[in-house]
């Protein structure tokens, strides 16, 4: 999704000199660099490799799961590219891709998260197929999704966070979907854009290992894939972003840029169990925030954030509460934002769906 | 504080703001003792803090090491298999030496900064910090990371390049460093790959490391490559230690000399307030009042001289840095930081030190001033017969001193004893001098005809500067003698070691590159026009005897490898000896660390780690190797080859056909053919340019300290002097009313000072080739294990006789300035004064 749009582009692009202003680059009109534009038609498996003349992209997993007591845990794990120069891409250490990767786990016992950095085109990190096999491969050092075709799945994914070492076998259950409109997905009235796709139907199974200990989890898992050269207007400060598995077996992606003026970009993707969507635009989509929480951000730090929010769809008819299964899932990150595990309740208050939000560009 | 107490430390103090003079040399005397020795503190603890950072590379730990056994360097994808195998504590290094357009020598790090640990990132404050400067530090056109205080040195102004010698230019300068980068420029991986023009790494860092994960890592590596601990920071501190005890030795000697000025002012404001003591004793003061009052003066003092003195030393520090962080990167491959740090320990110690100096100088003599009954404190019978009494005590203290040092020279073991024993004779030479000098105007005294009165008087006048100059002469005494005696040594070694070069560095090129195939090199028959001889070098690093050693081969019969030169060695003659090496197998050269440090001998074996475990050789020679803080061992190749099968190339040395005049431009062409870059080889002016520009600089700093030195016991001639002319000034009016021309009076006063100056010169020569005999016989074996004949030359000792007649000159210039200002005045008063 849009989401860490801003940390691709304020950590790595770097230009965000100015705290205040973290999304700085992301108004950058990316000129030099391939643009989104309407019309394109994506093509997999080629579109699952990176695009390396786009500025920034990314490969985005997030996981609701239970372990055999039936407790919430949560998983995140994102590959993030970006392109410092609209120059082609050069091979070995003249290379101008510079890779990130975020990794965060909510256990009954706490959130914990991982960061790290890489330069591409020395093999250290990257998305390719393997060419001894055709394989889908997306890496970071040890962090690795490896399918076993060509596609995204079925795939291993392993990665540590601390002393926790998480392997997941991922299935995919229904069919890939296009966001926006056929993968276009529109962020402004200014017209920037990103290609946007997902897999919202992921069979996630496997384990997480510290030590001597092990806990077998299993659930279902949200995959974005998105790619860009220019995201934000001018005018806008930050977003707030859902996915979420509803018990019915609807999936529902809204995300809400935020304006200054308060006149906010609204828009979603209602996604059928069988996989048919609904391109949601700004007056199919109520979303207020219901409750706002300060949580610790650092030594004495505290930052107060939207935990809550109430979200109706108009033609649907549908409306939910959504609330974060603990508040303090924070990632601490060089650039900081709220991403975490949040449960679905419908207005009867009954529960409606698990799902993953996150929050982004608050002070 | 009570007012009795109040009125007593004015009185007291009063003296420092009525005279004027008395309190700036006081003053100047505590501040140049204090900042010489906290200069060399400053140094000393900077360069040890930086030792013990050598435990991290540029702000991320490392533990350990990965290097191939044949130091081949290590490939990309062994790096990136690592990094993929989960070993994120990996940090590829580049180090390169370049030298620059200008012919200055720099070196070079790279690493790549996206691959050091998170939590490094972590510090950076993150956003800013990570922001441009980061990522144009990591893609071309890159930057070069260069510390403020090396681009000062280079002249080199931020965004822009600095060039080097075979016209390539390093990318954009941005002034910046990180933590240990020391006075290296950081690049990144892919510009240092542009610069040498090799993919490969020099080394992987690895940061800290659990049990598990290391036996991990040890079996995830190759057979080419080991895995080291990093022991840099205890080898660091084991191989410098002695370096830094020579100059914290220095440093105590001047401050010494400053203390003797010190010593010197305190000793013209007793006599000054011989008065105000005694009136306040009949005035009925507590005695515990004025020793408490004194104890409050000699605090002031202490803060006054550490605060001064301390930024007169950060300041000299700031100054001799640079030199000696470039020595100790050339010498030890020590990473010093460019930025002096500063310790408050550092400050407490000069503190404390002052202190201790202070209440000997001040405190001591003041009390006993006091202890007199109050009439004997004024009388000048008093003083005479104790300027008497205390030259003979200091004599008798002097052969004390000179008898426990004779003692105390046999057990001479370690590097600290061997300055103490300096010490004592340096402090036996100073104090037995004014009893020396006493004797030399008794007996000029008698030998002088009664009749010639002018002389008799001018013998008289020595007996009343003696007691004012005898503090002066004896710190002009120390200064001459550590300057001739350091002077000395640093002029044999420089001859040993240009000497020793020009044996061990005969070649004409030396090729470093160790990717060639020197086979072809050497076989090749177009090669055979300009190419006279070679010999390829090959070498293994290991630890023997608790440090890091090299063992390396040699083709025997070499031109370098005929005419070792030896110090020692078995059998009749150095030839012998090397006959026997090249013939015999298991014998074995080993350099002179080996033989003074480890205390190995001529015929003895020694046991070296093989492939196959220990292997006995025995020493058959022991080679002069200056400059060098490893043990070293030489073997014929084969034998190196055959011991140990991860021996690496040291690169070849070849020799030039002296028939063919273009056999220099036909080796380059040559040597380019066979893949060579240039910068890949040097040649033997370069490397003796090389060797010898790092042995000065490394020596500068002793230089700096010997002026310093020679400057502070110049001030403390000058403040006796100034002093004398003030406290006499009425006896001169004297003299001018009986008639004596300004001339005479000058004569008068010149004679015996230039005699004692002469005495003292005199002295300082002996004593100086002593203090150089026992410098380089012992102090710098055990400190180095380093050899060499003494050179004794008397052109530095009538250098510095004409810088002593220089000081008398101005000082007596100054005299008779002042004399022609105060006299009218001193004329004036002649009635009230005495």
């Amino acid at each position: 999704m849009t989401r860490l749009l801003t940390l691709i582009s304020a950590v790595l692009l770097g230009l965000a000199a100015e705290a205040q202003d973290v999304l700085g680059d992301l108004r950058d009109q990316g000129l030099g660099f391939a643009q989104v534009t309407p019309g394109k038609v994506l093509e997999f498996p080629r579109d699952h490799r990176a695009h390396p003349d786009y500025r920034i992209e990314w490969w985005y997993l997030t996981a609701n799961l239970s372990d055999h007591e039936g407790r919430h845990w949560g998983l995140q794990w994102t590959l993030f590219r970006q392109a410092l120069s609209p120059e082609q891409a050069a091979a070995g250490w003249q290379s101008n891709q510079i890779w990130m990767a975020h990794a965060a786990i909510t256990t009954p016992d706490g959130h914990f998260h991982a960061q790290r950095f890489a330069r591409g085109g020395i093999g250290q990190a990257g998305v390719t197929r393997i060419s001894r096999d055709g394989y889908f491969n997306a890496w970071m050092d040890d962090w690795q999704w490896r399918s076993s075709s060509a596609g995204l799945f079925p795939a291993e994914l392993r990665f540590t966070i601390g002393e926790r070492e998480i392997i997941l076998a991922l299935e995919a259950t229904g069919p890939l979907v296009a966001n926006g409109i056929n993968g276009y997905s529109q962020k402004s009235a200014q017209g920037q854009a990103s290609y946007y796709y997902s897999q919202p139907h992921i069979r996630v199974s496997g384990l997480v290992r510290q030590g001597s200990d092990k806990t077998d989890l299993s659930g279902q898992g949200w995959l974005d894939r998105e790619w860009s050269s220019q995201a934000l207007a001018e005018n806008q400060q930050g977003w707030d972003w859902f996915s979420l598995h509803l018990n019915d077996g609807h999936k529902l992606m809204v995300y809400q840029l935020r304006h200054d003026d308060g006149d906010h970009w609204l828009s979603g993707n209602w996604i059928t169990p069988q996989g048919a969507t609904r391109l949601l635009d700004r007056s199919a989509i109520n979303l207020s925030s219901i409750r706002t929480s300060a949580i610790e951000t650092g030594a004495d730090q505290t930052r107060e954030l939207p935990l809550e929010w109430r979200l109706s769809l108009v033609k649907q008819k549908r409306s939910w509460r959504i609330r974060p299964l603990y508040d303090q899932q924070w990632m601490g990150t060089s650039i900081p934002y709220w991403e975490g595990v949040v449960l679905v309740e419908d207005d009867q208050g009954n529960p409606a769906g698990v799902g993953y939000m996150e929050l982004i560009g608050y002070q | 504080m009570n007012t009795g107490f109040y009125w007593i430390l004015k009185a007291l103090l009063s003296h420092y703001w009525r005279h004027p003079w008395q309190t700036l040399f006081l003053t100047i005397g505590l501040v140049a003792g204090v900042g010489l020795w906290s200069a060399v503190q400053i140094i000393n603890q900077h360069a040890e803090a930086s030792y013990q950072q050598a435990q991290s590379l540029l702000g991320a730990q490392a533990s350990h090491w990965i290097r191939s056994r044949r130091d081949e360097g290590i490939d990309q994808a062994t790096y990136i298999e690592l990094r993929r195998a989960g070993f994120r504590q990996v940090i590829p290094v580049i180090e390169l030496e370049v030298s620059t357009a200008a012919g200055v020598s720099i070196s070079i790090i790279a690493t790549d900064l996206l691959a050091l640990p998170e939590t490094v990132f972590d510090g950076e404050q993150s956003t800013q910090d990570f922001s441009r400067t980061w990522l144009e530090f990591v893609q071309p056109p890159y930057r070069a990371w260069v510390p403020a205080v090396l681009a000062a040195e280079l002249d080199l102004e931020e965004g822009t390049q600095l060039e080097l010698r075979d016209g390539r230019k390093l990318p954009t300068a941005l002034i910046q460093a990180r933590e240990q980068q020391g006075r290296r420029v950081l690049v990144d991986i892919g510009a240092a790959m542009s610069l040498s023009g090799s993919n490969r790494f020099n080394y992987l860092g690895v940061g800290e490391i659990t049990p598990a994960e290391y036996a991990r890592l040890a079996a995830s590596l190759p057979g080419s490559l080991e895995l080291i601990e990093n022991q840099q920071h205890l080898d660091l501190q084991d191989l410098t230690a002695s370096l830094h005890s020579h100059l914290t030795a220095m440093s105590l000697l001047s401050f010494a000399v400053g203390l003797f000025i010190v010593f010197n002012a305190v000793r013209f404001s007793l006599w000054y307030r011989r008065a105000t003591l005694l009136d306040l004793r009949l005035m009925g003061c507590d005695l515990r009042h004025l020793l408490a009052a004194i104890l409050l003066e000699t605090l002031v003092w202490s803060l006054i001289g550490t605060a001064l003195g301390f930024v007169l030393g950060v300041a000299l520090a700031q100054v001799l840095l640079p030199g000696l962080g470039a020595s100790l990167q050339s010498l030890y491959d020590a990473t010093v930081d460019a930025e002096l740090g500063l310790s408050p320990w550092t400050l407490m110690q000069a503190w404390s030190i002052t202190l201790i100096g202070l209440l000997w100088a001040l405190t001591w003599p003041l009390y006993r001033q006091l202890q007199r009954s109050s009439f004997e404190a004024g009388s000048t019978d008093v003083m005479l017969a104790d300027e008497t009494t205390a030259r003979r005590r200091l004599a008798f203290a002097a052969l004390l001193l000179a008898c426990l040092a004779w003692i105390a020279y046999a057990q001479i073991e370690t590097v600290t004893q061997g300055f103490v024993v300096l010490g004592m004779i340096l402090f036996a030479a100073a104090w037995i001098l004014p009893f020396l000098l006493a004797q030399v105007l008794s007996l000029v005294g008698s030998l002088l005809p009664q009749r010639y009165l002018l002389g008799r008087w001018m013998i008289s006048d020595g007996w009343s500067q003696l007691p004012a100059l005898r503090s002066a002469m004896m710190a002009l005494l120390l200064a001459l003698t550590a300057n001739l005696g350091v002077g000395s040594l640093v002029d044999s070694f420089r001859d040993a070691f240009v000497g020793w070069l020009e044996v061990r560095q005969s070649a004409d090129i030396y090729l470093r590159a160790t990717n060639l195939d020197y086979q072809q090199l050497e076989m090749n028959e177009i090669n055979a026009s300009w190419l006279a001889d070679s010999n390829h070098r090959i070498g293994v690093s290991t630890r023997w005897g608790g440090r890091p050693a090299l063992i390396r081969g040699t083709n025997p019969v070499a031109p370098d490898s005929t005419v070792f030169p030896l110090s020692r060695w078995q059998g009749d003659s150095p030839a012998s000896a090397l006959k026997a090496w090249r013939e015999q197998p298991g014998k074995v050269l080993v350099n002179e660390q080996v033989h003074f440090l480890a205390g190995v001998e001529i015929g003895e074996s020694i046991a070296l780690p093989t492939d196959k475990g220990l292997r006995d050789f025995e020493v058959v020679g022991v080679f002069y190797d200056y400059g060098n803080p490893y043990f070293q061992f030489y073997l014929p190749d084969h034998v190196v080859a055959s011991n140990w099968s991860h021996h690496y190339s040291r690169g070849i040395a070849l020799w030039l056909n002296p028939q063919n005049k273009n056999a220099m431009q036909q080796a380059e062409a040559s040597l380019k053919a066979l893949g060579a870059q240039p910068g890949d080889w040097i040649s033997q002016a370069q490397i003796r340019r090389l060797s010898i520009g790092i042995f000065d600089r490394t020596f500068a700093i002793t230089a700096a300290m010997n002026l310093l030195t020679m400057i502070v016991a110049a001030i403390a001639l000058l403040a006796s002097l100034l002093a004398i002319l003030h406290e006499r000034m009425p006896q001169f009016a004297q003299w001018r009313a009986l008639g004596l021309r300004q001339s005479e009076q000058l004569l008068l006063v010149a004679t015996p000072l230039l005699v004692f100056c002469a005495i003292v010169w005199l002295l300082s020569i002996p004593l100086g080739a002593l203090l150089s005999w026992i410098l380089i016989h012992k102090l710098n074996i055990i400190s180095f294990g380093w050899s060499m004949p003494l050179v004794w030359e008397i052109g530095p000792a009538l250098q510095l006789a004409v810088v002593v007649f220089l000081i008398c000159a101005v000082t007596l210039l100054s005299i008779s300035f002042q004399w022609r200002r105060q006299m009218p005045q001193a004329l004036a008063q002649l009635g009230e004064t005495v």
